[in-house]
């Protein structure tokens, strides 16, 4: 590990990125995932890389599917107006089952909306998107440092499960700088057996497609994905706990946003009132573990989410409908500050 | 200990090299610091602010009432009056702004920024000397920490003029 | 006694599935026919669309990937870039490529990206059933344009080895037909060049062929080839729009 860097998170994601060996980066420019590209750009003929500004976010995503698809790390980073583009390529990525890391810097929409901090693509990211029964890892970070560790993460889980992951950051964590320790450059891998890079003197062909042959084989091929999600869900829920263990009220939030229910939480205990915090991680899987030890405590949600209510839906599956959950969110790019937090939770549980 | 700063003005005027520096000042004695930047959609002339955090332990970047703000133009004196925490600093660009603030619950310091930098250097040093009326404000970072940053973020043949400037916007703070 | 035509080495056994007297089957023929005299089986990735040759991965002892509608210059170029030594071929139909994938092809040409492109030209879709694709010919009736095409409502058709000439980063466009023994020859001949210019590093090396498609067009498959001779070829002119190779001779 080396010194701390005072950088904006998009930038350390993409220095993690380059460090973790993805040496290639197709992408469209987009508001507020642009300096991604951009760092990619610069950093290129030092560093080796292929850097593409493609036509479209469609072409882009589709580009990672090829570099993918030769068993190398390749990624993209955009923006939800450009995730809707790109969930075609989702979708066949999680089909053909090709390891790539795809960043969502979420802004507010629906369409063009507006380009601050926002979590509206929540559902779009865990529920798939694309089309056809399909999911994929998604990790959601809450500071620059996190940021920048997921990008190592991220390859490994999608190699690990020949899956796409994306990292969910937003307006707020993409563009917010602090202080960042990065890890050692890797070596690049070696082939990986599976991989379409021409036969180059392995002993067999491979072939990547998602057509079907017909409806008994495409059932077991589904079939052979949903295995692989039960595996990824037993093995993957990330979340981390804050003051749970004697708190009265539980905080579930993610992001950039739990950053915010931190200082609303201490406000909280400064007044007397336990409040701990349930941290998701994985978005999905989502980490209903997490709420399994709670289950006999007498403890009441809080769930607050940059949205209209799209991961509360997750947290009252998670509870079974027993405990009582309340909302809070706010629309349009705008982040409460941790005492509009705090007076919410007081109201919703006076 | 934990400071919370707001600056505000209009692209150009070096807010966010301002929080910037602030943040590595901060961090270099071991602080966690935050800096959330807003720009505005706009290319030129529009808003740019940040928030910086510095603190012990992480917490939010998003600030509900500052210790310390300052404004570099009329739209963020409106804009972040309301912001100021109770007992808290608002340091005012006088050279730009006119308005006088309402409020009586907090320090008001108006300076005219452009003009002592034009005396003690170039109009060019006004966002330095508006960086010396901040740093008197806190107790997290002194004017030696703001020096110390300065003589590494910038070009050698501008330090001594923009510590001229540091120093003039920090002891005209009384 | 001595063989003199047989099946090339690189198939495997899986069976075909065209219709009878489709282009597609003499075309895939002749891409593995090129990679084994070149030897170039073992570095070949071939990209496959959706359309008729959508199983064509299962056809040849390569590595394939089968992209979607329209997207298979994408998943060439990264390919291409991850494994520029390879031979990469990116195989589309009209509808694929000039109706869901304009865009993919024409900046893949705009990049000049150093792989090869085979583009069937039926002039209509095949595998949905018959439909109008851009490259319909006028008055030509399909299920979508029951009354034959017509300027006012569909526009004109396209000619892509052209349009894809005008590209400075093509460096090679051509286009044939395999509507005759000879020109099967000089069909063979375009991708065999096309595949030279590639391994040596040039850029988007571009072969269009004019293939037929009897069912799609309702007509008896010799019906077929006369019309490509007598109508297709009248809107679609063979012949080498672009040579950056003989140019530089």
């Amino acid at each position: 590990m080396g010194d701390k860097v005072f950088m904006q998170g998009n930038e350390a994601f993409a220095e993690a990125a380059i460090r973790s060996g993805c040496k290639f980066f197709f992408g469209y420019p987009i508001t507020p995932s642009s300096e991604i590209p951009e760092y990619y750009a610069k950093k290129a003929p030092s560093e080796g890389l292929t850097f593409i500004q493609a036509e479209t976010e469609v072409s882009a995503f589709n580009m990672v599917a090829g570099v993918a698809a030769t068993g190398k790390r390749g990624m993209t980073a955009t923006s939800g107006p450009g995730f809707s583009l790109g969930c075609e390529a989702m979708s066949y990525m999680s089909a053909a089952g090709l390891p790539s890391v795809i960043v969502d810097c979420m802004r507010p929409g629906p369409a063009d909306g507006e380009i601050l901090g926002s979590q509206g693509d929540y559902n779009q990211l865990t529920k798939g998107g694309g089309h056809g029964d399909y999911n994929t890892i998604v990790l959601a970070p809450y500071s620059v440092q996190e940021y920048a560790d997921f990008a190592p993460l991220a390859f490994d889980l999608a190699e690990k499960y020949r899956n796409p992951v994306v990292v969910a950051s937003d307006g707020t964590i993409a563009k917010m700088m602090e202080n960042v320790e990065f890890p050692e450059k890797i070596a690049p891998k070696g082939r990986s057996d599976w991989a379409c890079d021409g036969i180059n003197g392995r002993d067999h062909y491979n072939d990547i497609t998602t057509c079907g042959d017909g409806p008994e084989q495409w059932e077991k091929y589904n079939l052979n994905l949903q295995s692989k999600y039960t595996k990824i869900r037993e093995n993957e829920q990330r979340w981390e706990e804050i003051q749970t263990d004697d708190a009265d009220i539980l905080i579930v939030a993610f992001g950039s946003l739990s950053r915010v229910c931190l200082t609303a939480m201490r406000i909280a205990r400064e007044n007397g009132i336990k409040v701990g915090i349930i941290r998701p991680i994985t978005l999905w899987p989502f980490p209903v573990k997490a709420f399994e030890k709670f289950a006999d405590k007498d403890v009441k949600y809080f769930v607050t989410e940059l949205n209209a209510g799209q991961m509360v839906n997750d947290v009252k599956l998670a509870v079974n409908d027993n405990k009582k959950v309340e909302f809070y969110g706010r629309l349009g790019g705008i982040t409460p500050t941790p005492v509009e937090l705090y007076k919410k939770l007081c109201e919703l549980y006076k | 200990m934990k400071s919370e700063l707001i600056f505000s003005g209009i692209g150009g005027q070096g807010t966010i090299l301002m929080g910037k520096m602030a943040c590595t000042a901060a961090s270099k004695k071991g602080y966690n610091v935050t800096l959330s930047p807003a720009y505005g959609q706009e290319k030129r002339g529009g808003r740019a602010s940040c928030q910086v955090v510095i603190s012990e332990e992480i917490g939010s970047p998003i600030i509900s009432e500052a210790d310390t703000v300052l404004v570099m133009d009329e739209k963020s004196l409106k804009d972040y009056e309301g912001k100021v925490k109770s007992g808290g600093t608002l340091v005012i660009n006088s050279s730009m702004i006119s308005t006088k603030a309402t409020r009586k619950d907090i320090k008001v310091v108006e300076i005219p920024f452009t003009e002592i930098a034009t005396k003690v250097a170039t109009a060019k040093s006004a966002n330095m000397v508006a960086l010396g009326a901040v740093v008197k404000s806190l107790d997290i970072i002194t004017l030696d920490d703001a020096k110390e940053v300065l003589k590494i973020k910038m070009k050698p043949a501008l330090v001594d003029a923009n510590i001229k400037a540091l120093e003039a916007g920090y002891n005209f703070v009384k | 006694m001595s063989i003199v035509y047989k099946r090339p080495e690189v198939f495997t056994d899986e069976y075909k599935k065209y219709c009878g007297g489709c282009g597609h089957g003499i075309i895939n023929r002749l891409i593995g026919e090129i990679m084994e005299e070149e030897n170039l089986v073992d570095k070949a990735v071939l990209i496959w669309p959706i359309g008729c040759s959508v199983y064509a991965d299962k056809y040849f002892k390569t590595d394939s990937i089968c992209a979607l509608h329209g997207r298979a210059p994408a998943v060439g170029t990264g390919v291409k870039r991850s494994c520029p030594e390879d031979l990469v071929v990116v195989y589309q139909g009209d509808g694929d490529m000039v109706s869901e994938g304009m865009a993919e092809i024409m900046h893949a040409g705009i990049r000049g990206e150093k792989f090869t492109v085979v583009f069937v030209n039926n002039s209509i879709y095949g595998m949905t059933g018959g439909q109008m694709a851009p490259t319909t010919l006028m008055d030509q009736v399909t299920t979508t344009t029951p009354y034959g095409r017509k300027d006012e409502n569909t526009g004109h058709p396209v000619n892509m080895a052209e349009i894809i000439s005008g590209l400075n980063g093509c460096y090679y466009s051509e286009r044939v037909t395999v509507n005759s023994p000879a020109n099967i020859r000089k069909t063979k001949a375009a991708i065999k060049k096309a595949f030279k210019y590639q391994m040596e590093g040039k850029g988007l090396s571009f072969v269009e062929v004019l293939s037929p498609c009897p069912t799609g067009w309702k007509v008896k498959p010799l019906q077929a080839l006369k019309w490509i001779d007598d109508v297709v070829t009248k809107q679609y002119p063979l012949g080498v729009f672009k040579d950056c190779g003989q140019e530089e001779k």
